[in-house]
């Protein structure tokens, strides 16, 4: 049976990482290309680079190094990314979708297809939106106050964390919403985000510089945001359709409820 | 078909049945592979042939 439950989110987790390929492929990799160039040639003439004229005719001339010289061209760059990109989607789907739903399924808040955009949203706090709030993501070209060595573990730390209170208040829902109804329950549940803000207050500075033009780099952090979304909303989507597709094949009387309120829903 | 064991503790346990621990090891050690990969190696050239999609992901990197 997880073995079912797994299988239906890897095939969700493609889909949606087909998706998120497509959106690296077609928007994020020009546009982190461009924002890469645009950064490293603000930032030498900023510090007036001795080099300045050489680069200068370098940009014009081929446009795919940057003064730095990436470890790889930049072919190769947008082809990893984009299959990274189909790749996380299938670890997402895998893990929550396959692992996660099938062992949380019963206590996850809702019925029938609400389950799996519940599973969804606390999937993206989780993920980015627990990380974003001490490592709020950022255009190319940036120097990070702290070193990588200590931001690491930090997002790990803060992944960790963002799953625990999205379990927390999965849990303080479930005991409530039997007695105090479903308004009470859900505010109630709200309350186990609060404990995010505690490591954002102690966690160390993470000023950042860059020398984007401030309209470019929020929209590359708006691209980064909606990304993951659009992520998250494909994989709940597929993987509520698969199954409710699978629970009608079985036709077991309490799935059979669930499928026809799922399908007057929609 | 598992009304009787409809809660988490039910999953668990079964998942527990169903699976030897040779299977569970290979599933744990491929996720954690994948997802180490993805996000936090430094490796420069795997760090730098996935710049756009840790970008395009918010990841924090370099």
């Amino acid at each position: 049976m997880l073995v079912d439950y797994v299988t239906r989110g890897v095939k969700a987790g493609l889909v949606a990482g087909l998706a998120f390929g497509l959106l690296v492929a077609l928007v994020a990799n020009p546009l982190v290309a461009f924002a890469d160039e645009f950064g490293h040639e603000g930032e030498t003439r900023a510090t007036g680079d001795h080099r300045e004229a050489d680069t200068d005719g370098h940009h014009d001339g081929t446009t795919s190094g940057s003064h730095e010289g990436p470890a790889v061209s930049a072919a190769v760059t947008n082809g990893v990314s984009v299959v990274s990109g189909v790749l996380w989607g299938v670890l997402l789907g895998a893990v929550v979708f396959g692992a996660g739903f099938y062992f949380l399924e019963p206590a996850i808040p809702g019925t029938g297809t609400s389950k799996s955009y519940v599973l969804a949203a606390a999937g993206f706090v989780s993920v980015s939106g627990a990380p974003w709030l001490v490592f709020p993501p950022q255009p190319p070209g940036v120097e990070q106050a702290l070193p990588a060595e200590t931001r690491l573990p930090l997002y790990a730390g803060m992944v960790l964390l963002g799953a625990l209170v999205c379990l927390l208040a999965g849990a303080v829902y479930g005991r409530l919403h039997a007695d105090l109804g479903r308004i009470v329950a859900g505010a109630a549940a709200l309350t186990p985000f609060g404990l995010l803000s505690v490591p954002v207050a102690l966690s160390p500075s993470t000023a950042v510089t860059h020398s984007l033009p401030s309209g470019l780099a929020t929209g590359l952090v708006g691209l980064v945001v909606l990304g993951q979304v659009l992520l998250w909303t494909v994989l709940a989507a597929t993987y509520a359709r698969l199954h409710r597709r699978a629970t009608a094949e079985r036709g077991s009387p309490v799935d059979a409820d669930q499928i026809d309120s799922a399908v007057t829903a929609d | 078909m598992a009304t009787a064991n409809d809660s988490v503790h039910g999953r668990i346990e079964r998942a527990g049945t169903e699976l030897t621990p040779t299977q569970m090891a290979a599933g744990l050690g491929v996720v954690a592979a994948l997802g180490f990969a993805l996000l936090f190696v430094q490796e420069p050239t795997m760090h730098d042939a996935m710049h756009n999609f840790r970008h395009a992901t918010g990841v924090t990197c370099h």
